[in-house]
């Protein structure tokens, strides 16, 4: 099943690193803003889900203070204000479910193209799908990132960590945390979380959850780019310049200008909509018991 | 539970999946070979060397139990502080994390070298299994050495080969390939062929280095050529198998379905065998241009080893973790053997038959895989599994 995914990535990768004149790095830029653009229909569907998710988010707090101790309430009123702004509430999650497998394939095609033992290689037999690709094995992992100054910057072996490559290669987890840093600082302005962080510290007194999710947004705004930048001095530089492209690729694509951009290529509505403003028949909680019901019905 | 705290918990455990799918947890294989299985004499007799990640150890063909100890000067069995008798088992994590996938050669009486996989050259005691001296080399080794006269030679992970002698341990000289030598080279006369996974086969003068020839095969050679009736037979990973003059002239040429990774078998009646990592076995006739004799889809996975030829019958062991025993007029199957916990079987075979020094009493079949605790798989000619190691 997995290798559904996988092998036409591979293939790709291969394919890429032919056309492109044998060049490796370039195959693996290529090939990870391919794929970025066109999961991009997903991406954008994800972030205008969350911004809607965020523009509600007063409404909802109102919601909550109104039907306290009505837990039936509370929901009913809920599913209508997501219904009349029409949002869904795992709606931006559907769409990164999807996008997972895609960069995990992307991520493990790079893996395996780049096979530097045999225990690894064997696996490629079996994964490239067009003949006359397997005359290129193995491929070439040696780069020299400029060639005008190689007696400065000497050839990395894309295949080993960069603890194993000369000092410089250590620029590049740095690289991957910097970037990481940057795009997941963008995802949140671009969803509207750093904007509502205000309003959610001055819940936090009250014990709110807008603080929480705040709190948690932030820890991950930290933990992920140290996280991935941590991971980048183990995993081989080849995977590092895959984390720095798709990352400044998602640098571009949330930042205004490129949001712009990607929404007039792809057709995309402008998200900064005001949310509808949903009024309820109910001022008062009502309580839910058989009589209540019948009435109901009966003036039905 | 606030839906945004939701939304935000479930975003995170996927972020923590994901990292965790990155890392290699699901599907990308983080490993260097497979083992690396030989034959050494020890004590008068000849006994099974097998070399994987960590250890490299001695073990009797009896049995498989690794080579116990015996002090030269009492001809008794050492044991340890806990007087357990010793085993003749050396150990990277005791030797500054030594990886070994490359066998041990003995050079005299009570000394083996050893190659391991973090570029050094172990001289090892073999009486008290202890390194003695470390020689830092260019690269690392994942194959097998050669050892011809009073010269030792070096294939290395990442390219180029470098033959040092035994005399003073200084390198003679050295050949210098673009990718890595990935099969332990083979000695024709004074001739030493080198495949490498640069695409090249190398033929160079084995005490001067000087090169006769290098033939392009379109694909990587990761696999030791075949010497029979004065010709060379080796595959590629660019689906073909040649038949090469000592000259190094390509004389002929089969399409394979995929790469072929070990090496050929040939039979007395001139017919090679080979497999490849589609899964199938080809028997092709040497005396007529490699013309097919039969070719069949014997296993659902690739088969990485070369095949044995034993009497009637041409032995392959599978990726999918069984090994297979074909009628060698047709390649019709005969016998399949499913190993437990079908570990994927890619060492190289090995066939033993008995002799002075080797004490079995009826042919067997060696077949190696990277289950840690399968790692060596005897059997005998007819299929029923003798002793595994470790056991």
């Amino acid at each position: 099943m997995w290798d559904l995914i996988l092998n036409p990535f591979v293939t790709i990768l291969a394919w890429l690193y032919a056309a492109l004149n044998q060049d490796i790095v370039l195959a693996i830029v290529v090939l990870t803003v391919i794929i970025r653009i066109l999961t991009f229909p997903l991406f954008a569907k994800q972030q205008e889900s969350q911004k809607k998710m965020q523009q509600i988010q007063p409404q909802l707090k109102k919601l909550q203070e109104k039907y306290k101790g009505d837990k039936e309430k509370m929901s009913q009123a809920q599913m209508k204000l997501y219904r009349e702004n029409k949002v869904n509430p795992v709606g931006g999650c559907f769409p990164m479910l999807i996008q997972f497998p895609i960069l995990i394939g992307l991520y493990q095609a790079i893996f395996f193209a780049l096979a530097a033992t045999p225990f690894q290689l064997v696996d490629l037999s079996e994964r490239l799908l067009i003949p006359g690709l397997d005359s290129l094995i193995p491929l070439q992992r040696m780069w020299t990132p400029i060639p005008q100054l190689a007696s400065l910057l000497p050839e990395l072996d894309l295949t080993l960590a960069p603890t194993e490559n000369p000092t410089y290669a250590l620029a590049l987890p740095l690289l991957v945390l910097v970037t990481t840093w940057g795009q997941q600082k963008l995802t949140m302005s671009s969803t509207g979380q750093n904007a509502s962080k205000k309003d959610d510290d001055d819940d936090d007194d009250s014990g709110g959850g807008g603080g929480q999710a705040a709190a948690m947004t932030k820890s991950m705004t930290t933990i992920m780019p140290i996280m991935f930048g941590f991971f980048s001095l183990s995993f081989s530089v080849g995977l590092s310049i895959y984390f720095v492209t798709s990352n400044l690729i998602g640098v571009v694509q949330y930042s205004p200008q490129g949001k712009r951009v990607l929404s007039r290529v792809f057709g995309r509505k402008n998200m900064d909509e005001a949310p509808v403003e949903v009024v309820f028949e109910d001022d008062e909680p009502v309580k839910k018991t058989r009589k209540t019901r019948k009435k109901k019905a009966r003036k039905k | 539970m606030n839906l945004a705290i939701r939304n935000s918990l479930l975003l995170m455990s996927l972020l923590i999946l994901g990292v965790f799918v990155l890392t290699g947890c699901v599907g990308g294989r983080i490993g260097v070979s497979w083992p690396a299985v030989g034959l050494i004499e020890l004590y008068g007799e000849t006994h099974i060397a097998i070399a994987y990640n960590n250890d490299v150890a001695i073990l009797s063909p009896t049995n498989g139990a690794p080579a116990r100890l015996i002090n030269p000067l009492n001809g008794e069995a050492m044991r340890d502080n806990e007087n357990n008798p010793r085993t003749w088992i050396l150990r990277g994590s005791e030797n500054e994390g030594s990886q070994f996938f490359s066998v041990p050669i003995r050079i005299d009486e009570d000394t083996v070298l050893i190659a391991d996989n973090n570029k050094r050259l172990l001289r090892v005691d073999s009486v008290v299994v202890e390194v003695q001296r470390a020689y830092p080399l260019a690269d690392k080794v994942l194959t097998n050495m050669l050892l011809a006269g009073d010269m030792l030679y070096l294939p290395f992970q990442n390219g180029g080969l470098s033959a040092v002698a035994l005399e003073d341990f200084q390198e003679k000289w050295t050949l210098t390939t673009e990718a890595g030598i990935w099969a332990q080279p083979l000695l024709v006369d004074d001739m030493l062929i080198v495949p490498s996974i640069d695409h090249f086969l190398y033929a160079v003068d084995r005490s001067t280095g000087e090169r006769f020839w290098s033939v392009d095969l379109g694909g990587a050679v990761a696999s030791t050529p075949l010497l029979a009736n004065g010709r060379l037979y080796v595959g590629s990973f660019d689906k073909s198998f040649f038949e090469i003059s000592l000259d190094g002239e390509i004389l002929n040429e089969y399409g394979t379905q995929n790469w072929v990774w070990g090496t050929p078998a040939v039979d007395e009646n001139g017919i090679i065998y080979v497999a490849d990592l589609s899964g199938y076995v080809h028997a092709l006739d040497s005396e007529n241009g490699l013309r097919e004799r039969w070719s069949v889809q014997i296993a659902e996975r690739g088969i990485r080893a070369g095949p044995l030829v034993f009497g009637e019958r041409v032995i392959a062991a599978s990726r999918d973790g069984k090994v297979y025993w074909l009628d060698k007029r047709d390649g019709q199957l005969i016998n399949a053997r499913e190993i437990d916990d079908r570990p994927e079987l890619l060492g190289d075979m090995m066939l033993l038959e008995p002799s002075e020094n080797l004490a079995i009493d009826e042919p067997l079949l060696l077949v190696s895989s990277v289950h840690d605790s399968r790692l060596l798989i005897a059997f005998g000619v007819d299929g029923r599994q003798t002793w595994v190691y470790p056991r």
